[in-house]
């Protein structure tokens, strides 16, 4: 649980290293930047991350099964057990001072001599028509916030991946029928949740299904097929991967791959000096939490060897 | 540890560390037995006000609830609108109504109740200097936050939005609404989905955003936050 005295972030203050992010990779980065004795700060939009609205986690070693609710409490009791500042807040620009960067948001500005870039990804859209009209009235992006509203109701998971199986599954505790609409042949879930996935007489597979439109009224009510097919429903909830968010490293002159992921040696460094990356916002083809933190901890131990290396 | 002892060993760690007074107004609605006692008769307000006590009590009395019936006081249930019980306010020296509570902070809403328990004592707001800075070009505003207490991204649009408030010099109000608690709410601002939040009941933003995006809410439009 949180701590009230991690106090105010000081503007005036050079830090050794500002984290940004807020999700697993971020706050394994913070743990052994403070292990490093590190002048820290961790400045993130979503404590927890992406993981936080995880229905279940299964595969972090040591844990057998948790909610990522729970194991973004139990990430917050270890970053406050070392007295380490969080902010709610999201940086716009970075540049390169003299010997540091300066990180600005619309509310502060923060001068660092490194940064760890863990800040994550955003969930992808669909960016059909409806779909804006409509969040928050039946089109969802989080079964753990939203499933509860769906009692006995119809729904449906747009995506093919292990999280979309995993959220079908989530909202199959709640849901009178879950849909899995998925464009490609065969789902890729791991083969552990899609045999879950089989097993459950509440979930059924629609493949080769691509939907071109969200209807309703006050809220969603169906949605349209690529054929044209009308698919009465209550809920959509949209699992289609996620995009990195990596703009801020960008304007700075990080370089990214061709899926703006930022580019990062075995180090986590970035091409530019002082900056690392780690998690699902760096270039890694697998993306989980504990590979995420694995990087994160890399980067913490980099960002540590520039700053003695500079002193 | 049961999740709930959890929770209550954190109240009482944190709150003990308050070092100013703070007072707020829990509304319910009262009934008197035969033998004099008075009791809560409304459904939620018995565990909402010993969820509110343990607060209390873990203050160094630095918090004090009053307990308002709002069939003993008219004059007040009328002057702060209050429509339906439990409700909690944050009540500034001026009388203005700053923080609205139609939810219970328990849970992961322990967290930013807390936080707004100890910023509204004084203690250092990191989004004051901004807010103070842009007041001129923000009308009086609520801000309303439907929230469930299983959500893992409330807890930090109620923080943000609370902040807020009491940064705002009476003219920004926030109102934290638990839906699952409150279905006539959720229903009316047609919200299947959360947190959602509503500025001034015509902006509505779906799921969590960073604070930036409430100011430019508050602001209007997209004008450049001074700073």
């Amino acid at each position: 649980m949180f701590n009230i005295d991690q106090g105010m972030p000081d503007p005036d203050k050079l830090y050794d290293v500002i984290i940004l992010g807020g999700g697993p990779t971020a706050l394994g980065s913070a743990i052994y930047a403070a292990r490093f004795a590190m002048d820290l700060l961790v400045i993130g939009k979503t404590y927890g991350g992406l993981i936080a609205s995880t229905h279940v986690v299964e595969n972090y070693p040591g844990i057998t099964s948790v909610s990522g609710t729970e194991l973004m409490e139990m990430f917050r009791d270890h970053i406050n057990s070392l007295n380490i500042p969080y902010i709610t807040d999201k940086i716009n620009s970075i540049e390169k001072e003299e010997d540091h960067f300066l990180l600005k948001s619309v509310f502060m500005s923060f001068k660092a001599r490194s940064v760890i870039f863990a800040t994550g990804s955003e969930r992808k859209k669909l960016n059909i028509p409806g779909e804006d009209d409509y969040a928050g009235k039946g089109v969802s992006y989080c079964a753990t916030c939203d499933g509860p509203f769906f009692n006995d109701k119809v729904l449906a998971v747009i995506g093919g991946s292990d999280s979309a199986a995993k959220e079908a599954l989530f909202l199959a505790q709640h849901a009178k029928k879950v849909y899995i609409i998925y464009r490609g042949e065969e789902i890729r879930a791991e083969p552990i949740n899609k045999k879950r996935v089989d097993n459950n007489e509440k979930i059924e597979i629609i493949n080769n299904t691509n939907i071109t439109e969200i209807k309703g009224e006050e809220s969603v009510k169906a949605v349209i097929f690529e054929n044209g097919h009308k698919f009465i429903l209550d809920g959509v909830f949209i699992e289609i991967g996620s995009i990195p968010n990596s703009e801020v490293a960008k304007k700075i002159g990080v370089q990214v791959n061709e899926k703006n992921e930022i580019i990062i040696n075995r180090k986590s460094e970035t091409n530019i000096p002082g900056i690392y990356a780690a998690g699902d916002v760096a270039d890694a083809p697998f993306k989980q939490a504990i590979t995420g933190v694995a990087e994160g901890v890399i980067a913490s131990y980099s960002a540590f060897d520039y700053i003695k290396s500079k002193k | 540890m049961s999740s709930d002892d959890k929770y209550k060993e954190v109240i009482k760690r944190e709150m003990v560390k308050l070092t100013k007074p703070v007072k707020l107004k829990a509304f319910t609605s009262q009934g008197v037995e035969a033998d004099g006692r008075k009791i809560q008769t409304c459904m939620d307000c018995g565990q909402f006000m010993t969820l509110l006590r343990i607060y209390e009590e873990n203050s160094n009395g630095m918090v004090t609830i009053e307990e308002l019936s709002i069939d003993d006081n008219p004059e007040f249930t009328k002057r702060y609108d209050i429509q339906r019980v439990p409700t909690v306010l944050f009540i500034d020296d001026n009388g203005r109504e700053i923080i609205r509570y139609l939810a219970a902070p328990q849970g992961q809403e322990i967290q930013p109740f807390i936080q707004a328990v100890f910023a509204f004592a004084g203690a250092p707001n990191y989004y004051e200097a901004t807010i103070k800075n842009n007041l001129g070009r923000i009308e009086p505003s609520t801000i309303k936050v439907m929230i469930t207490n299983t959500c893992p991204y409330c807890p930090q649009m109620v923080s943000v939005a609370n902040l807020f408030a009491i940064a705002g010099e009476g003219k920004i109000r926030s109102v934290i609404v638990d839906i699952s608690a409150n279905l006539d709410i959720g229903q009316y601002y047609d919200a299947a989905g959360v947190p959602y939040t509503i500025v001034n009941d015509q902006k509505a933003i779906s799921g969590l955003v960073g604070p930036e995006v409430i100011l430019r809410a508050l602001i209007g439009g997209n004008i450049r936050v001074q700073y």
